[in-house]
């Protein structure tokens, strides 16, 4: 019984501060475990941008959402995408929870989806409530539709934000908390690429963290 | 290990001009000594002390936060020194690292000699066989090549590997006994190879699991992930756990009265998301193995269910809560509720369920581990719970520093049973209780290779032990008239020395082997030439 702590759980990836500066690299291999920074500091971690060309195509992810409506990915072809693997438990979640609720806002034409983990949909709906959500969340208490990730960019952390293009591939990954204003660069970055045009060598840096 | 590692010869004078090779060599030499291995495994025993006595970030990161906050001049220096994370620590890495190219380099030159002495003929016979530890002279009459292809023959019979030179037979046996000593340094090798295995590609994982719910081999799904070096969340076998139902069984009387007499968590688990469930029964020390990884059973308690409505009649809580037991005897177990997102404030309650309740000197206790009347007691906070400020928090603790309790009877709950919060803040009930298990997932690659690795090396071992390497020459002359022994004899043509000598006579019983063997020797010569008289013995040690 050594899990008295379920804290950050799974902290951020140390070796993806690596990746961050090697945009350009096609892959990136993530070290779980053992972080330093999640859970002393303030929850920033690591982000990758993938170039076009070098995306992984996001798996099929289907399921309710919280209100109970269908939900598929599949569906939003054609639009940007941003999903936010959250919990209302997670500390760091709700610290991002309200730049994600300005940024959906702020790009109506990009398509935002939490997927909660681990979690009731009491909680979650009062937390929706709390930091005024406008979008839905896929209910996900066994981690199924985190787990579909697998093999392409599997969420390292709670929270995770993964931006998929318009060709349903994923463009970018944000492990631990993103704030408004490195979220939005990257969301301004994928909706000015165009689908299938590689847009090599280009990226940014740091789009998590204050 | 090295310990017969010749010094170099002349070595004080010789210092004086080592070059880069002679340096490199010299470090080689110390690296791969037994000192130094038995040096660097004290220095990783030793390296190993901050692990316990510190918390550790891939085991309990709650606790280096509250160390960091405790100690806030000392605990930054210990974690630029990676005292928080001993084991993954760049020093501790140089420490197994050393260890075990110390121990590589060791074992590997040893392992090729051995392969070479192994595949070696026999020795050339020594000039004087008499200065041998065992040795005797026969007389025969038969012709000196004659006695040397009979005592050739005969040896070879007897499974000696033979070698013929001029007057003389050299045979040796036992070369098992250089095999076993392979084996064991090979399988010794393979041992540190599958411990590194696992090291690198192996991770471990732990999971409390509520039944009725289910959870994904993730890094997000685990609660605790201990990854090896080259492991990535990727890389975890994606199966799926679905805990339908635990079973815990009591003895209900006698002395022995709350023990365990049965525990068995029915699960279904599926190999990749969306393929089949298939059931499973888990029990304690019979792991459930999905994909080569093993799912051991190794807690379990309760989780009773609550369900908060908060000042605006929403449903803000609905869901089993775990409580982790503070004691075996009775389970009784504590808890936290967070409801960080009720109105007006945010609600928080603390308490203890207890499965089997009783009251002791009017204070409430648990009597037996199953829940046969179970009850919980919570004390109520309203306020902020500091989750918003994006520190993470454990789920079993409740930080009260920015809350105020709030004034609540306290009366034990039983399930169906509600506390009406004062001030309109809602009500907290008890619904009733699930129970939930941990779960202890380990991926160790290595442990199969280890396994054969270490039965290899003791059979090895057993082997060069058991099997000794031995050693018979002959040497057969023509007698001389001025050989004391051919004027003893009427017609002897050869005089036979045989010696026999052992390399690793531990276990003994060489000599009888060599009494033995000679005793056949003269037996054979004698149906070589069977003369009027027995070949005699002359000589013995």
């Amino acid at each position: 019984m050594d899990r008295l702590a379920r804290p950050a759980r799974r902290p951020a990836a140390v070796a993806l501060a690596a990746c961050v500066t090697a945009v350009a690299a096609a892959s990136c291999s993530a070290r779980v475990g053992a972080a330093n920074q999640g859970f002393v500091g303030a929850g920033a971690a690591s982000s990758h941008y993938y170039p076009a060309g070098s995306r992984a195509i996001a798996p099929h992810v289907r399921g309710r959402t919280l209100t109970g409506l269908p939900f598929s990915l599949a569906a939003d072809r054609g639009s940007v995408v941003v999903l936010n693997f959250w919990g209302s438990w997670c500390a760091p979640c709700r610290r991002e929870a309200p730049a994600l609720a300005a940024l959906a806002r702020r790009f109506p034409q990009v398509r935002f989806v939490g997927d909660d983990v681990h979690d009731s949909a009491a909680s979650a709906a009062a937390f929706q409530r709390a930091f005024n959500v406008g979008y839905p969340s896929l209910n996900d208490p066994g981690e199924q539709v985190a787990l579909a990730f697998h093999g392409t960019v599997p969420p390292q952390a709670i929270p995770t934000t993964l931006v998929i293009d318009r060709s349903g591939r994923i463009a970018a990954v944000m492990f631990g908390e993103v704030s408004y204003v490195g979220l939005r660069a990257v969301i301004e970055t994928v909706l000015r690429d165009r689908v299938g045009q590689a847009a090599a060598g280009r990226g940014w840096h740091g789009a998590a963290g204050a | 290990m090295t310990a017969d590692q010749p010094a170099p010869a002349g070595q004080t004078d010789a210092q004086v001009r080592l070059g880069l090779a002679g340096w490199l060599r010299w470090g080689w030499r110390q690296l791969t000594s037994m000192r130094t291995a038995l040096v660097l495994l004290f220095l990783l025993a030793l390296a190993s002390i901050p692990g316990s006595l510190l918390p550790q970030e891939g085991i309990n990161p709650q606790a280096v936060s509250q160390y960091y906050a405790a100690h806030p001049a000392l605990a930054p220096f210990l974690g630029r020194l990676s005292a928080f994370n001993v084991f993954g620590a760049p020093w501790f890495a140089a420490i197994y690292l050393l260890l075990f190219t110390s121990l590589a380099g060791c074992v590997l030159p040893r392992a090729f000699r051995l392969a070479r002495s192994a595949g070696q003929p026999p020795p050339n016979a020594p000039r004087h066989l008499s200065r041998l530890p065992h040795s005797v002279r026969l007389s025969t009459p038969a012709g000196p090549d004659e006695a040397l292809a009979c005592a050739s023959g005969m040896l070879a019979a007897r499974r000696f590997r033979t070698r013929r030179g001029d007057g003389w037979v050299s045979a040796e046996k036992g070369y098992l006994h250089e095999v076993g000593n392979l084996v064991f340094h090979i399988a010794l090798l393979g041992l540190l190879a599958s411990v590194a295995l696992g090291a690198l590609v192996g991770y471990k994982g732990n999971r409390l699991l509520v039944a009725g719910d289910t959870f994904a081999n993730s890094p997000t799904g685990l609660d605790v992930l201990r990854p090896g070096r080259l492991i990535s969340g990727g890389d975890l076998q994606p199966f799926s756990i679905t805990l339908d139902r635990f079973t815990a069984r009591y003895v209900s009387a006698g002395p022995e009265r709350g023990q365990p007499a049965y525990f068995g968590a029915a699960l279904r688990y599926n190999t990749s998301p969306g393929a089949p469930m298939r059931p499973y029964n888990l029990q304690v020390n019979h792991p459930l193995i999905v994909d080569g990884v093993r799912v051991f059973l190794i807690g379990h308690g309760y989780a009773p269910v609550f369900k908060v409505t908060d000042g605006t009649g929403a449903v803000v809580y609905d869901q089993a809560t775990p409580f982790i037991p503070l004691e075996q005897a009775g389970l009784t177990s504590a808890g936290v509720v967070k409801v960080p997102d009720a109105r007006p404030e945010g609600l928080g309650f603390a308490g203890v369920f207890l499965p089997t309740a009783v009251g002791v000197n009017g204070r409430l206790a648990s009597a037996f581990p199953a829940a046969l009347f179970p009850r919980v007691s919570l004390v109520s906070y309203a306020g902020n719970l500091g989750m918003d400020g994006g520190q993470p928090q454990s789920v079993y603790n409740l930080d009260i520093s920015r809350m105020h309790q709030l004034a609540v009877r306290p009366v034990p709950l039983a399930p169906g049973q509600s506390i009406t919060l004062p001030q309109g803040r809602g009500k907290l009930t008890f619904q009733g209780y699930r129970q939930w298990v941990s779960l202890a997932i380990t991926y160790d690659p290595g442990q199969f290779p280890a396994l054969i690795s270490a039965i290899a090396a003791l059979a090895g071992l057993i082997l060069s032990f058991a099997v000794r390497r031995r050693r018979v020459f002959i040497r057969a002359l023509q007698a001389s008239a001025d050989d004391e022994l051919a004027a003893a004899e009427p017609a002897p043509h050869a005089v036979v020395e045989v010696a026999g000598l052992t390399r690793s006579d531990a276990a003994g019983g060489f000599e009888e082997e060599f009494a033995e063997l000679v005793g056949q020797l003269r037996g054979a010569l004698d149906r070589v030439a069977p003369a009027s008289d027995a070949p005699v013995l002359v000589k013995g040690e």
